[in-house]
């Protein structure tokens, strides 16, 4: 019978915990022999930070403006709704009336959502 | 299942009433609303119903609790007149999260599956979180938002952990066949640690919810913070559905498994009576104490869960919508006392008895309701708690229980003395017509269930 074949002793995941200790080994191996051995050298240029090779400008800390957050909840909203219409569009068929109006109710309430959005002024912007 | 539709429907209705001009008809419609969906929960009473493959059962404990949920809300609404005398340009939208977390509230109560559980948690934290922060200009306010939402989350984490263990020891989510696999482990030598270990973290996940120590750290902090409206509604309906959910989850599926849970229970329940009323003790806040009374409250309420037979259901009920309907007034005259005196703390109330007789004479009768003084709800929800325990023969705990309950005379009765033996702090207290009403009720249901608590009493 294949009854050995399915059970795991705690042993059998031996393997997975060196794996493990080898991944981190190596990183803190890496970390403090780089700190060891590397050559230290400062310059004004070499500290400064870098931004794609363009001057950085100012302070990173900075408060952005609201529209890209609306921007970025908005795009989740639809991006959900697209997600559930892909299966719902490939059962067609085989969901039938029942499932079309379960997803006009799905959609009107995303719409209905929008709609306020829209109404409240959210992208609105200037 | 028809007062979730009409809710969520009523809920988006009422955002697109937010647009119109006057800020004054949003209130009347949403009572009404509230109102419809009051009498339609209750048409469905004797007559079980199960939605979505099994997972909400609506049966007359669902109906029950759904009815203390909605009527706590219909009780909550008349005290936010001055959000509508300032024009506040969210009051719609602060309707519509009460709305909306009415549903998850309903959830919680009418669940058959854990999942569905945790849905309903979830649907009425997250509106929570939003409404302890709505006071967006207030430090305090941000600072009850930001503490409710992240300790809210950790807890909810753990108690989703929880139920995902409790799923891996018995192979399901419904809560009547994880009584059967729980029932069989427990009996047996060889229990799963797995369904011990998601039980214990089920526990603490909804202790967090109900504010029962070890897990009230955040429930002085967020409830001080938080506008007093919607501390009345957090500390009435999120503990009266988050108990029904907990005495649920116990009875059906955890009652065979009563080694397991009882002993930590007992521990929590005499631990959450003793932080909740010396906690109290030490406040010089009004909103302070109160929030510690309902750790203290939760405490009670525990007691009843841990007594689990045919009468604990009915204690719970009972209690809950005593303590809800004397809770609600206080918090409402905290409100309209601290709108005009810009004090939370007990001298907020000072003379109180002599600018406004009305509002001393109903916040009186709800305190001693909450202290469990006799010919009011509060004694009989007590006197119903110790009596399903006394069935279950924890007499030490019931001598335990009233011991905290005489301290609870202490904090309650200071504010009774600030009203009527101290010089008035300020002018008279302007009260609505609507909250007028609001109170009176109150007064009346409060008397009503301390002098034939026999009408509701024996319902489930």
């Amino acid at each position: 019978m294949e009854t050995t074949a399915t059970t795991h002793l705690p042993s059998d995941y031996l393997p997975i915990l060196i794996q493990f200790a080898a991944a981190l080994g190596f990183v803190i191996f890496a970390i403090v022999v780089t700190h060891l051995i590397g050559p230290k050298r400062h310059s004004k240029v070499k500290d400064a930070a870098w931004e794609c090779g363009v001057e950085s400008v100012g302070n990173a800390r900075t408060p952005v403006s609201y529209k890209y957050f609306m921007t970025a909840i908005l795009f989740v909203i639809f991006d959900v709704e697209v997600i559930f219409l892909y299966p719902w569009a490939v059962n067609f068929r085989g969901l039938g009336m029942e499932g079309f109006i379960q997803m006009i109710v799905f959609m009107t309430m995303l719409m209905l959502g929008f709609y306020y959005v829209i109404k409240k002024g959210i992208l609105k912007w200037e | 299942m028809n007062s979730i539709i009409l809710l969520t429907s009523f809920g988006i209705l009422n955002l697109f009433i937010g647009f119109s001009k006057s800020k004054k008809i949003i209130m009347p419609l949403v009572l009404l609303f509230l109102a419809i969906v009051f009498v339609v929960n209750l048409t469905g009473w004797n007559d079980t119903q199960t939605y979505f493959e099994r997972m909400l059962t609506i049966d007359n404990f669902a109906i029950a609790f759904t009815a203390v949920v909605v009527l706590t809300t219909i009780l909550v609404l008349p005290f936010s007149q001055s959000y509508i005398d300032q024009q506040n340009d969210s009051l719609a939208e602060y309707y519509s999260l009460l709305l909306f977390s009415l549903v998850g509230a309903i959830m919680m109560v009418a669940y058959e599956n854990l999942l569905m559980l945790f849905v309903g948690i979830e649907i009425l934290s997250i509106s929570m979180y939003i409404l302890a922060g709505s006071d967006k200009k207030n430090l305090k306010s941000n600072e009850a938002g930001l503490k409710y939402f992240l300790m809210g989350s950790f807890a909810t984490g753990i108690l989703l952990f929880g139920i995902v263990l409790i799923y891996g020891a018995t192979g399901t989510f419904y809560i009547s066949e994880i009584s059967s696999a729980a029932t069989a482990q427990s009996n047996n030598e060889l229990t799963s640690p797995l369904l011990g270990m998601g039980l214990l973290f089920t526990l603490i996940g909804i202790s967090f919810k109900v504010s029962a120590a070890p897990f009230h750290f955040w429930t002085p902090d967020v409830y001080e913070g938080t506008p007093t409206f919607f501390m009345a509604f957090m500390s009435t309906v999120v503990k009266a559905a988050g108990f029904a959910g907990f005495y649920k989850l116990m009875s059906v599926s955890f009652a065979g498994a009563q080694n397991i849970w009882f002993p930590t229970l007992i521990a929590m329940a005499v631990v959450t009576l003793a932080i909740g009323n010396i906690g109290a003790v030490a406040q010089n806040s009004f909103k302070r104490m109160m929030a510690y009374s309902s750790i203290s409250h939760a405490g009670y309420l525990m007691i009843a869960l841990l007594s689990f037979n045919d009468r604990s259901e009915n204690a719970i009920f009972f209690y809950s919508l005593a303590y809800s309907v004397s809770t609600v007034a206080a918090l409402g005259i905290l409100k309209l006392v601290a709108d005009q005196r810009d004090d939370v703390s007990y001298n907020a109330f000072n003379g109180l008895g002599r600018t406004n007789p009305l509002l001393a004479a109903v916040m009186t009768i709800s305190m001693c309701s909450l202290a469990g003084i006799p010919l009011t709800g509060g004694f009989f929800g007590k006197l119903f708690i110790f009596s399903a325990a006394l069935e279950q023969e924890l007499l030490w705990l019931i001598i335990v229980a009233i011991l905290m309950a005489a301290v609870g005379f202490y904090y309650y009765f200071r504010v009774i003395i600030a009203m009527y033996m101290r010089e008035p702090s300020g002018d008279r207290v302007p009260v609505g017509s609507v909250a007028t009403f609001a109170l009176i009720f109150m007064t009346v249901l409060t008397f009503v269930l301390g002098i034939a608590p026999g009408l509701l009493s024996n319902i489930l």
